[in-house]
């Protein structure tokens, strides 16, 4: 009674362990997935909005003291970043006459920064991809098993009946229904992230110059 | 070692958004049980359909109990079985003729008359009505118990002992037990000891079995001789599940023999029916 009440519950109850293992593999998946979208979607947007504030106070002002004063208001912006890792390296050159060598100095460090920076941005989001890819091949190993099982039993007690075949094929393919569970939101928000990050990219990769050129020509 | 505090207050709110999404899962999981909980409670199953057709002609089991003492009785055990449930059933069915009843125009000057006259009519339509309705709605009824009824004679002619004692008129289900009263006294505690014995026998335990145990019964019917013996075994009803036959008629098998017969029974054989469901003897 109390079986038919819990329904899916119920019937997980009579799950065999691989199903049971899968399911769980699934369920860590799908939690840490979500961890993810969250911590994620919060990092790139702020990253976004405040690189477009600092890149609108620097294209306002254009002077390399003030927009460094103004880039410690934008820590979590991929642009400041770069920007002052910049700062402090035309700040640490010795002998600024040599434009040349000043700027190829410069352009390094923006680079490194540059390459840090896509880094940072890009972590953890390959495992979006991963779960997207593998939760509904991990969930429909988990039917696959259910049904093996359940056709067993059905051997066992020679009966092909609709009331005991039905069972065990709803039971399996709970883990599908949970592999896909998993991965939809993986894969939507992967998609998601990918696209914000190749902005942030492009605008790194643009305005780089931007900014080694506004060091290099300072009064 | 700024970058070294950037790492640890990243590792940090990821480990929070860890926690929440773990949490976020378990109360999705709850909302879940919880829902079809509420859900399964909204839709009650009807009870009907389990009950209704299928215990009909399964229930000799607890017929023939109560038929088996009165061997000296008289015969007709059936039919005042059969009467007193056709009326209740034709109870809704009574009333239809009436409306049929011709209006007549003389209502609004003598309604005393008319009253009189429905009152006649009424009472001759119920007079002519049961036969009528007997044979239309209890025709499954009677034939059920003609059968069943044929099929005890047969066996009683066979085995040598019967000569019209073992009345089969108590096959008539359960319904029919509580009036049928007096005959089934002596045969109730027996057939409860019995039930134990075949269940301490029955070795059944299939989970999936019992999760869906929707017409998943047997109706079975022992002869079972004075000294206890088991003579003979009929499967009435089969379930589609051979392992579970099987597991009826091995039960039997090794229940046999029984206790010697009550000595209400005198030295006669008797019927005895069973209904064996995964949950257990019924």
């Amino acid at each position: 009674m109390l079986d038919s009440r819990l329904g899916m519950f119920g019937l997980l109850s009579d799950a065999g362990p691989v199903v049971l293992m899968v399911l769980s593999l699934l369920l860590l998946f799908s939690i840490i997935s979500w961890a993810i979208i969250a911590f994620k979607f919060g990092y790139l947007r702020k990253s976004l909005r405040e690189s477009k504030a600092f890149l609108d106070y620097f294209f306002e002002v254009y002077n390399v003291d003030k927009a460094f004063t103004e880039s410690e208001n934008f820590r979590n912006g991929s642009l400041p970043r770069v920007f002052r890792s910049a700062y402090i390296e035309y700040r640490a050159l010795g002998d600024k006459g040599d434009i040349r060598h000043a700027r190829a100095r410069i352009a390094r460090a923006v680079k490194r920064e540059v390459n840090a920076e896509n880094k940072r941005l890009s972590t953890l989001v390959p495992f979006l991809a991963t779960v997207g890819n593998t939760a509904p091949f991990i969930g429909l190993f988990g039917t696959v098993w259910g049904i093996m099982n359940s056709f067993h039993n059905i051997g066992l007690t020679q009966s092909a009946s609709l009331a005991a075949v039905a069972p065990g094929i709803s039971e399996a393919l709970i883990a599908t229904a949970a592999g896909l569970a998993a991965a939809i939101p993986a894969v939507i928000a992967y998609n998601y992230f990918t696209q914000q990050i190749s902005i942030i990219e492009r605008d790194l990769e643009e305005f780089s110059p931007e900014f080694v050129a506004a060091f290099i020509n300072e009064p | 070692m700024k970058k070294g505090q950037k790492l640890m207050t990243a590792e940090k709110k990821f480990s929070l958004w860890l926690a929440a999404a773990a949490f976020m899962h378990a109360l999705v999981l709850f909302l879940l049980l919880y829902l079809q909980i509420w859900d399964s409670g909204r839709h009650v199953k009807p009870k009907i359909i389990s009950v209704s057709l299928i215990s009909l002609p399964g229930s000799g089991g607890a017929g023939v109990h109560s038929e088996s003492p009165g061997a000296n009785s008289p015969p007709p055990a059936v039919e005042p079985a059969v009467k007193d449930a056709v009326p209740e059933k034709l109870q809704p069915v009574a009333p239809k003729p009436v409306p049929v009843e011709p209006p007549r125009p003389k209502v609004v000057d003598k309604p005393v008359d008319i009253n009189k006259a429905l009152e006649r009519l009424k009472q001759k339509v119920a007079e002519k009505t049961p036969p009528l309705t007997k044979q239309a709605t209890s025709s499954n009824l009677n034939k059920a118990l003609a059968d069943l009824q044929q099929k005890v004679k047969n066996n009683g002619r066979q085995a040598g002992t019967g000569s019209g004692e073992g009345r089969p008129g108590s096959y008539g289900g359960r319904s029919s037990v509580g009036k049928g009263s007096g005959s089934g006294g002596t045969a109730d505690p027996y057939k409860a000891e019995i039930a134990g014995i075949i269940q301490q026998n029955w070795s059944f335990s299939n989970p999936l079995l019992k999760k869906n145990s929707y017409g998943m019964s047997v109706y079975v019917r022992i002869n079972i001789l004075a000294d206890g013996t088991i003579r003979q075994i009929v499967f009435d009803k089969r379930a589609p599940s051979e392992y579970l036959n099987n597991s009826v008629k091995k039960a039997l098998e090794k229940s046999s023999p029984l206790p010697a017969l009550p000595k209400e029974a005198g030295s006669r054989d008797v019927w005895i029916g069973f209904v064996f469901t995964p949950e257990g003897i019924e």
